[in-house]
């Protein structure tokens, strides 16, 4: 997988393995230099011009390999930054495309870990562990090629066996520490959840005074990470103290058999100071290779991880049934015998529902808790695929649709009122936002302004709400008309700051019924073919969820509406109304209709002018 | 920013740096002995080139096999001993890393959980979650590496340079010329590394908030089909990051070439300045090899301290980060010597309360009541009105400007908030869903709640239904937010959680919203009988869900408008009149 990748920057690499050779060859021809030097020192052939002209050479080669040095980081670092950034933009593009199932089953802690540690763990084995794995290989062929021509073939042999041990232990460790990364890694992403669960939690925390208990918990997945961490430090404590003393043997090898040879005659006294120094010269591509093996196996533990997400494949695609040429809904919705289950084999959560709603019409669901009402919602919206035909719009099953026309096609206010934390105005206008204004807004945030290196260099207010450019870019008429139809105009206007007001993460800054209007101002924006509000009315008051309705039904004149609430307030104006009971049709007809059935709906609605009646005493 | 902060940064930077090294006091023996260690290895690191030159000495003195054996074996001793100190040195110093950032991560943590709720309300998740993760990760490295090789490197300058210039004056003086260089050029690279580690470390914090709201609101962004915008969006920042991390690698690459030359450069004076002198017979080729040997020796631990400088850096900026959140004020803090009560009661009054989240915008204004033990209130107003904010209040969650609020007759800012929030029972909003089971989420982490309570405080408010009906009961597993639960069985597992705490105080907040009429009236009759013996304070918005209070109050703007009985506020034709008409009116 990560094969493409490298293989778009192919050149750079190559051009950056290049160099690191032109440098390692060049690395050699310094001390050539020194030792003529001190040569023509000693036996007095080199006059202070004859130095000079030496000294030219070392400035020259060392200008060079300093360029080098500069070179090779540029291609093989700059490459390696390059496909951390490609795959982080290619991971997140990934994962809009998976459906709500993957996002219900996986936490978002573990995407993040993926997103930080493994990511940067990729990039630790295609640019440090590629500079050292190919110097290391460099360094050793040249300096083996010299110990064997210059001094002597078997010593060779024998003081490089614990080499061979070297390489051995390198596989062995590589895979352990991998395995115990991977712990790392998990302990790591683990507590991550944790502290993420506990501060989003932590207005339930507090109301219930676990703060202690919270603590605790902490303590011991605190106490895991470290063990994790410890016990990859294990390894590496020994790896390297290894490495170090398997390298010695070779060098007391060569004091005993380069001492014979010496002693018997076989080498100069001069060649096993020579060999000596030789062993020394490879110590640090040895140490680089364990090092390389370390970034290697824990890049390659993190590709593993995040092949998976690449793997995962998005369920809910355009399939080949899909007709391109729709490119509008016109709102006739049918539902069709729809059975559906979460999963498979599992009870279905809707039963046999068939539905006809025509274009313009408004369809009231209603039902209790776990009935299936949001799951209809959630099928509309196509969610979850449902069997061929259960689902058509305008006549064409929900699978004909594209799934971008489909989407947006409908406007949908959530049960929960998720809002970014952006301003009021860009939340509202979240639907209709252009590309090229998102673009040209983030292109003004790129560059670190003046502003924004004083800050860095400041930085000690990270609680400070940035402000951002305000967003000059989106028609704020539009925005004002949705705020005002969703009755949280007047609001707004009343925040210090208006629409440019940053909510907070999930809006905490707006109290439940504000953020819930938003929400529903956000919907109205799009002015879609189809709405559907889900529950949508139940934190606003009855003053104002009166005056949406009127505003919603001005609104939506021609326009199919479908809305699923509990109260009988806000559903007894629509044309049909869908009694849900244990995902079956329980119900369903007009308001006059269903009174004169006499069933949950009459009942529920008999209960609710009981109450009225009891207030009036 | 102005001068003043300026300078008042500066003073806090050594500040800083002695503030990490107060974490490491308790270890301060073990990080002496790795010390220790590490310069004994590096004299072993020394003894073994001798050891070789003995070996070679003893091919000119004519020495016999046997004492070439005996320089082996002193070699391999020396071997081992490297061994073992090595790992050592490295296990001792690691823990300690470990343990220390282990310390500090469960002080930041601790920290964070005695923040007021003001705190949460302003800063983003992600933020606070990189402090706890990644910023105290990045101090691990000077801990565990930075320190100890710091000194072993200042070690090692001072050492060599009382070498060279007990060897050659002249020549060790031209060579430390280009010191001065070498500070500049590592004070430059120091400043311009910190400036883009903290840029970057900056985006890194907006990219990872920017993620994990995206992911947990990814539904959304496909149910709006912003699928394409958001990759934009996304691929910008991330465009952002890349940008700051290729300036912090061109740092790197610009400035370790340019040491090199520096390096170079020193070499080469070495060689002209000495071969100059063994020219003119001054000193002989021997000395002038020692110098170039360790000219080189001498350039290593200072290119090594200047990287050692650039960690410790980074980690100074994250310490900062972590710093700046420790010391973060507790605004709501426990009264020093607290009023312990035995129980408490339930009865709660506001005298003349006023409050605002910030400066002069108040949300409470002059606000008085006075709430009996075992009487239910309900506020009623409309949204903004200031009720929610009043239920807060009760619980501590924010402190007030001007006024009392008295619990049983207490100051609730002499009590512990502990004993004050155990005595309340809340039911928020939004319900928080954990990670776990239905279980857990009953009991929350509390020992003291039996599976027998939980399942009863279940069946009390008629969660039991739900709950029985899933594959596994109460031991269904739970994820992230309960996305896989809607609103009314997140709102009845709520109220079990509420229930299971045996509060005397119940606080409500809208939380019958999200609830069918039908299963509504189930919770009703819990609620009433709950209710009995406890104060019960709610904020909802439908009529019939309060009109059996004792007590009705009216709030308007911020004031307390009206209050009294359902009938007594009708017959006083105010603002509840013109809302329950409303509501009439809208169930028409």
């Amino acid at each position: 997988m990560i094969g493409k990748y490298i293989k778009r920057y192919k050149w750079s690499y190559l051009l950056g393995i290049i160099t690191l050779f032109v440098v390692d060859l060049l690395g050699l021809l310094i001390p050539e230099y020194t030792g003529r030097i001190t040569d023509g020192l000693k036996y007095k052939t080199m006059d202070f011009q004859g130095v000079l002209h030496m000294i030219g050479l070392i400035l020259a080669v060392g200008g060079l390999m300093a360029l080098g040095r500069f070179l090779w980081r540029i291609f093989i670092f700059g490459g390696a930054r390059k496909i951390e950034y490609a795959l982080r933009n290619d991971m997140f593009e990934h994962l809009t495309t998976l459906s709500t199932r993957y996002f219900n089953e996986n936490k978002t802690g573990d995407f993040m870990a993926h997103f930080t540690s493994d990511l940067s763990a990729i990039r630790m084995a295609l640019g440090p562990a590629v500079v050292t794995t190919f110097d290391a290989i460099i360094m050793t062929v040249m300096v083996v090629v010299k110990m064997v021509f210059y001094v002597d073939l078997r010593l060779t042999l024998l003081a490089c066996i614990p080499m061979i041990f070297i390489m051995i232990g390198g596989i062995y460790f590589g895979s352990k520490v991998e395995k115990r990364f991977t712990k790392k890694q998990e302990a790591f992403s683990k507590m991550t959840d944790e502290v993420q669960e506990s501060i989003s939690g932590v207005r339930v925390v507090k109301a219930f005074v676990q703060e202690e208990k919270e603590i605790e918990s902490f303590a011991g997945t605190n106490l895991n990470n470290k063990k994790a961490n410890l016990s990859v430090v294990k390894l590496q404590a020994t790896v390297l103290p290894l490495l170090d003393l398997l390298i010695g043997i070779s060098s007391v090898i060569t004091i005993l058999y380069g001492g014979k040879l010496v002693l018997d005659g076989a080498i100069t006294p001069g060649k096993f100071v020579a060999f000596n120094s030789y062993i020394g010269m490879l110590v640090w591509p040895m140490i680089a290779a364990g090092d390389s093996i370390n970034m290697l196996s824990q890049g390659l533990a993190s590709m593993k991880r995040i092949r998976k997400i690449f793997m995962e494949q998005p369920e809910i695609i355009d399939g080949p049934e899909c007709d391109n040429e729709i490119t509008e809904l016109y709102g006739e919705i049918a539902l069709n015998n729809l059975t559906f289950a979460y999963k498979e084999g599992s009870s279905p959560v809707l039963q046999d529902i068939s539905v006809k709603i025509p274009q313009g019409n408004t369809l009231a669901i209603l039902g209790r808790t776990g009935s299936g009402k949001t799951t209809i919602a959630n099928l509309l919206l196509r969610l979850y695929d449902v069997e061929d035909g259960m689902i058509t719009f305008d006549k064409n099953s929900i699978r004909k649709i594209p799934l971008s026309v489909l989407r947006e096609q409908i406007a949908y206010v959530p049960q929960d009122n998720f809002l970014f934390s952006d301003t009021i105005q860009t939340n509202i206008a979240f639907g209709v936002r252009k590309l090229r204004d998102i673009e040209e807004e983030e292109k003004m945030k790129l560059f670190p302004s003046r502003k924004e290196r004083l800050e860095a260099h400041l930085e000690s207010d990270f609680m400070k709400t940035e402000s951002k450019a305000d967003s000059i870019y989106q028609d704020l008429d539009m925005v004002q008309e949705a705020a005002k139809a969703a009755c949280i105009h007047e609001n707004i206007m009343d925040f210090p700051r208006q629409y440019s007001t940053m909510v907070g993460e999930r809006g905490v800054t707006v109290s439940g019924g504000q953020k819930q209007r938003s929400s529903i101002a956000r919907a109205l924006m799009k002015d879609a073919p189809i709405l559907i509000l889900d529950d949508a009315l139940s934190a606003v008051d009855t003053n104002t969820e009166e005056q949406i309705l009127r505003n919603l039904k001005e609104n939506r004149k021609n326009k199919t509406t479908i809305i699923i609430a509990h109260r009988i307030s806000t559903i007894q104006n629509a044309d049909n109304i869908l009694v849900l009971e244990e995902g079956k049709v329980a119900e369903y007809g007009s308001h006059e209709q269903l009174m004169k059935e006499q069933g949950i709906y009459a009942q529920l609605y008999e209960k609710q002018q009981l109450e009225k009646q009891l207030e009036k005493e | 920013m102005s001068r003043k902060e300026i300078e008042y940064e500066k003073s806090i930077h050594g500040s800083v740096f002695l503030r990490l090294m107060k974490y490491a006091i308790p270890y301060l023996p073990m990080m002496v002995l790795a010390f220790i260690l590490v310069l004994a290895l590096t004299g072993l690191e020394l003894l073994r080139p001798a050891l070789i030159g003995r070996a070679v000495d003893l091919f000119t003195m004519d020495g016999t096999m046997d004492d070439i054996k005996f320089t082996a074996i002193i070699y391999g001793v020396a071997l081992l001993l490297s061994f073992v100190f090595n790992f050592l040195q490295t296990w001792i110093l690691q823990l300690t890393g470990q343990n220390i950032i282990y310390n500090i991560r469960q002080e930041l943590f601790e920290h964070i959980h005695k923040l007021s709720l003001r705190f949460f309300d302003i800063t983003p998740v992600g933020k606070i979650v990189t402090r706890v993760t990644n910023d105290v990760e990045a101090l691990h490295e000077m801990y565990a590496n930075i320190l100890v090789k710091l000194l072993k490197n200042i070690v090692k300058i001072i050492g060599l340079a009382i070498v060279m210039l007990s060897m050659n004056v002249r020549i060790a003086l031209f060579g430390f010329s280009l010191l001065p260089f070498i500070v500049a050029l590592t004070w430059i690279f120091k400043r311009t590394s910190r400036l883009t580690y903290r840029i970057t470390r900056t985006r890194i914090t907006a990219i990872n908030t920017y993620l994990s709201e995206h992911l947990s609101g990814m539904k959304l962004i496909q149910i709006f089909a912003r699928e394409k915008e958001k990759n934009a969006e996304f691929k910008q920042k991330s465009k952002g990051l890349f940008r700051a991390n290729y300036r912090e690698m061109m740092v790197f690459a610009i400035f370790r070439p340019l040491m090199y030359i520096l390096s170079i450069i020193a070499l080469v004076i070495i060689v002209a300045v000495g071969g100059d002198s063994v020219i003119k017979g001054a000193v002989t080729v021997g000395t002038l090899y020692t110098f170039i040997q360790y000219i080189s020796s001498f350039f290593e631990p200072i290119q090594e301290l200047a990287e050692q400088f650039g960690t410790l850096q980074s980690a100074m900026a994250s310490a900062e980060k972590i710093f700046t959140l420790l010391d973060e004020p507790i605004t709501v803090k426990n009264p020093e010597h607290p009023t312990l009560v035995e129980e408490i009661k339930g009865r709660i009054e506001f005298d003349h309360v006023w409050f605002a989240y910030e400066g002069e915008n108040w949300i409470l204004k002059d606000v008085s009541f006075v709430i009996e033990p075992g009487q239910s209130v309900a506020f009623v107003g409309a949204t903004g009105a200031g009720k929610s904010s009043i239920l807060n209040l009760i619980g501590r969650y924010y402190d007030i400007q001007k006024g009392r609020i008295l619990v049983d007759g207490i100051d609730i800012k002499e009590l512990k908030k502990e004993d004050l929030r155990k005595a309340i029972g809340q039911v928020q909003q939004d319900v928080f869903i954990f990670t776990g089971d239905v279980m857990s989420n009953i009991r929350l982490k509390s020992d003291n709640i039996t599976e027998d309570e939980a399942i009863q405080a279940a069946r009390y408010v008629n969660a039991d239904h739900f709950i029985e009906n899933l594959s596994n009961t109460y031991y269904e597993a739970v994820t992230e937010r309960g996305a896989t639960f809607s609103a009314g069985q997140r709102q009845l597992l709520s109220f079990a959680r509420t229930l299971a705490y045996n509060p005397s105080i119940l606080v409500m907040d809208e939380a019958t919203a999200n609830i069918d009429t039908e299963t509504e009236q189930l919770i009703q009759e819990a609620l009433e009988k709950l209710m009995q013996g406890r104060t019960t304070i709610m904020v909802a918005h439908r009529l019939s869900t309060i009109q059996h209070a004792d007590k009705i109050i009216v709030m308007h703007k911020g004031e307390l408008r009206e209050m009294g009985t359902h009938q007594e506020l009708l017959e006083n034709n105010g603002i509840y009149k013109k809302l329950y008409e409303l509501q009439l009116a809208g169930e028409h």
